[in-house]
């Protein structure tokens, strides 16, 4: 095995997955270009015969030096480096809310809308980063908040998404309305 | 020239409105660009329709201003959070942000603020001297089969910069090239891997993935280290560089202006990849190679000049050929079409006054981020002492709506986040997220350009390597990945 890990293995094993379902989903749209004699199929299969001869080579780099910096290498920054302790499944959990929190958002932002998502997405966060003071926690979510509002609703007019389920809904057009009616005023 | 600069600075500061534009385009650009999460593509982005209702040569204006202040702006993030505000800016945090751990971000924003400013004024003199002569020699000389040769030598050099291996930087590009096939062909129209969603036709937006693999990914990072007590809070350095140490990169400042403005006049290649180039070359030139990625000034140095550099060059092929070089720049030729006018060589007779407004308002933008810049920066180094648990769900908001505003699709929110989740996996595994970001960049308009220039040529090599411009460019990329590949098969360090 050399210094091959199991990390290094799912690594390799990941990337031929890539190789395979995209060069799989290309026969989809394997049409011929009258004008252009590769046709649509041309470029990604290039670019996907590239990636498995490197990820070969990677593979084979990974057998002989394991995970070494090789030689020479320039702009890697030392975050990039960071071998993290997983071993205690708290610092798991911690580290998937953080992943997860901003996706479930994201999924939330259709139904429920950035007025009345955004708060409680503030929170969440400044929660998950370790915050437990309560009237921080509060404050700052209703600074951010603001600032939100301030700049993109009341300067810059910004088109956010505003939901489409009530009460959500009806929250953003409160907010859109006693903006309007802000702007009136001058 | 000097007439027609004087009768373009008349004009911007004759008018109360069009100064007051100006204001508030530079001071707009450089704060969209310093605060993280959101870019100067942002306020683009959301001032485009108000542009309708300017005259046409302030709403030109306008966008020139803010992308010679944002691009500034975007390597202020990229210092003090590892963030580029823009893709330009990626170089800039390989030895930027190793400098701010070190507590010297006083001298890596500061050297960015002289040498942006540099890069800047040098670019908008030369461009304001040589549109017309350098329009006309790129008509003649630069065609699809030379665009498509410098992406190559582009994507070579970039692969050549920030993951842990050779290999790791290739995987990189190459998944780039990957993510930007994403969408309709640019011959046929052709969908290609949409999955299923109507949405991915248009394929991957880059301010999404930009925004997810740079922003994103560097709030998961410091979430992890928080998560598990490594998290280190970066030092706030108010002390700026002096001009001894800035003299003694002298050379390094005018190679960047050099590679910045050549990069820059190439259509469709823009400020990115001649931050890049302007990077790598410094990487080149210098005797210290291994200092590079650890806090060597003279790389924010090179990557600011060369970027800032490109500005001016880049609206060369805009105005002389209607050809955008970037994001930024094809948001104008929108602003162009609002007001029934069409970039390209007939501007300069139909309507030279707006022009020279656009070429003064440029050099003067250049010159407001060396005197505006030098008072902001100080205050802005204060960002460093927010605590990050208050700055994280700041920056994490502002891009969710960088993210969606450019398209107003919630499909772009996603993407970004699972580009922050990607980015992250594969940073801690040594993986170069600018490489990632450039091959997205690059990856059209390579495509786009082979397509064309093979049929330009007829599908035949000799033909194509008789065009002496692509030959050099191909000769020096294949030499640059051959370098990679023997030094792959070389022995690698110790630490693992």
């Amino acid at each position: 095995m050399g210094q091959l890990t199991k990390a290094h293995l799912v690594e390799g094993a990941a990337w031929s997955l890539i190789v395979v379902v995209f060069f799989g989903y290309s026969f989809e749209f394997n049409q011929s270009i009258e004008i252009y004699k590769f046709g649509a199929t041309g470029w990604p299969r290039v670019i996907l015969l590239l990636l498995l001869l490197v990820t070969a080579g990677n593979f084979y780099y990974q057998f002989r030096h394991g995970s070494a910096i090789q030689k020479g290498r320039v702009g890697i920054a030392e975050t990039d480096e960071s071998e993290t302790d997983y071993s205690d499944p708290a610092t798991l959990l911690k580290v998937a809310g953080v992943l997860l929190t901003p996706f479930i958002f994201a999924y939330l932002l259709k139904p429920v809308g950035m007025y009345s998502g955004a708060p409680v997405f503030i929170a969440l966060v400044i929660y998950l980063f370790g915050e437990r003071r309560w009237k921080w926690i509060l404050g700052i979510t209703l600074l951010i908040y603001a600032i939100l509002l301030g700049l993109f609703v009341v300067v810059l007019n910004a088109p956010l998404p505003q939901g489409n389920v009530s009460p959500f809904y009806d929250f953003s057009g409160f907010i859109l309305k006693m903006n309007t009616n802000l702007q009136n005023l001058w | 020239m000097v007439e027609k600069f004087l009768a373009g600075s008349a004009a911007l500061f004759g008018d109360p409105i069009t100064i007051a534009i100006f204001v508030f385009g530079v001071i707009g650009g450089m704060l969209f660009g310093a605060i993280p999460g959101v870019s100067m593509l942002t306020l683009a982005a959301i001032l485009l329709p108000f542009t309708a209702d300017l005259d046409p040569a302030q709403g030109v204006m306008l966008f020139a201003v803010i992308y010679c202040t944002g691009t500034y702006g975007g390597a202020i993030t990229a210092i003090l959070f590892n963030i580029p505000g823009a893709p330009e800016n990626a170089p800039t945090a390989f030895d930027g942000y190793p400098m701010t751990r070190q507590g010297k971000s006083g001298k890596a924003v500061g050297a960015a603020v002289l040498c942006s400013a540099i890069g800047g004024v040098a670019s908008a003199l030369v461009m304001m001297a040589a549109t017309e002569p350098l329009a006309n020699w790129a008509i003649r000389n630069i065609g699809p089969p030379e665009i498509f040769a410098l992406v190559f030598f582009g994507l070579a050099v970039a692969s050549s910069v920030g993951g842990r291996t050779i290999w790791k930087g290739w995987m990189s590009v190459l998944l780039g090239l990957l993510i930007a096939t994403i969408g309709q062909d640019p011959v046929g129209g052709i969908n290609r891997y949409n999955f299923g969603f109507t949405d991915l036709a248009a394929g991957i937006a880059f301010v999404p993935a930009i925004l997810g693999f740079f922003a994103v990914s560097e709030i998961f990072v410091q979430a992890e280290k928080k998560a598990t007590g490594q998290y280190d809070a970066p030092k706030v350095g108010m002390s700026f560089p002096s001009v001894l140490e800035l003299w003694a990169h002298k050379f390094a400042v005018v190679r960047s202006i050099l590679v910045g403005f050549f990069c820059g006049i190439l259509p469709g290649i823009g400020a990115t990849l001649a931050a890049f180039m302007g990077y790598g070359e410094a990487v080149r030139w210098s005797k210290n190679k291994e200092e590079f990625g650890k806090g060597k000034l003279e790389g924010v140095i090179s990557s600011e000049t060369a970027n800032n550099a490109a500005t001016g060059a880049a609206m060369i092929p805009l105005l002389a050929l209607g050809l955008p070089g970037g994001a930024l720049t094809a948001m104008m030729v929108a602003v162009f079409q609002m007001h029934d006018l069409e970039p390209g060589p007939l501007v300069f007779y139909n309507s030279p006054e707006l022009i020279w407004i656009v070429f003064a308002a440029m050099f003067y933008a250049n010159l407001s981020i060396l005197f505006i810049g030098l008072i902001e920066t100080k205050t802005i180094l204060y960002l460093l002492k927010i605590p990050f648990q208050f700055l994280a769900p700041l920056i994490l908001l502002l891009a969710t709506i960088g993210a969606y505003i450019s398209r107003g699709l919630v499909l772009d929110v996603m993407v970004m986040f699972g580009a922050g989740i990607i980015g992250f996996l594969l940073r801690r595994t040594g993986y170069s997220i600018p490489g990632i970001v450039l091959g997205l960049i690059l990856g059209k308009i390579g495509e786009q350009n082979f397509a064309q220039g093979m049929q330009m040529v007829h599908y035949d090599m000799i033909t194509y390597f008789s065009r002496p411009i692509c030959t050099i460019l191909i000769i020096a990329g294949t030499l640059t990945l051959a370098a990679g590949v023997y030094r792959a098969f070389s022995s690698p360090k110790e630490a693992g």
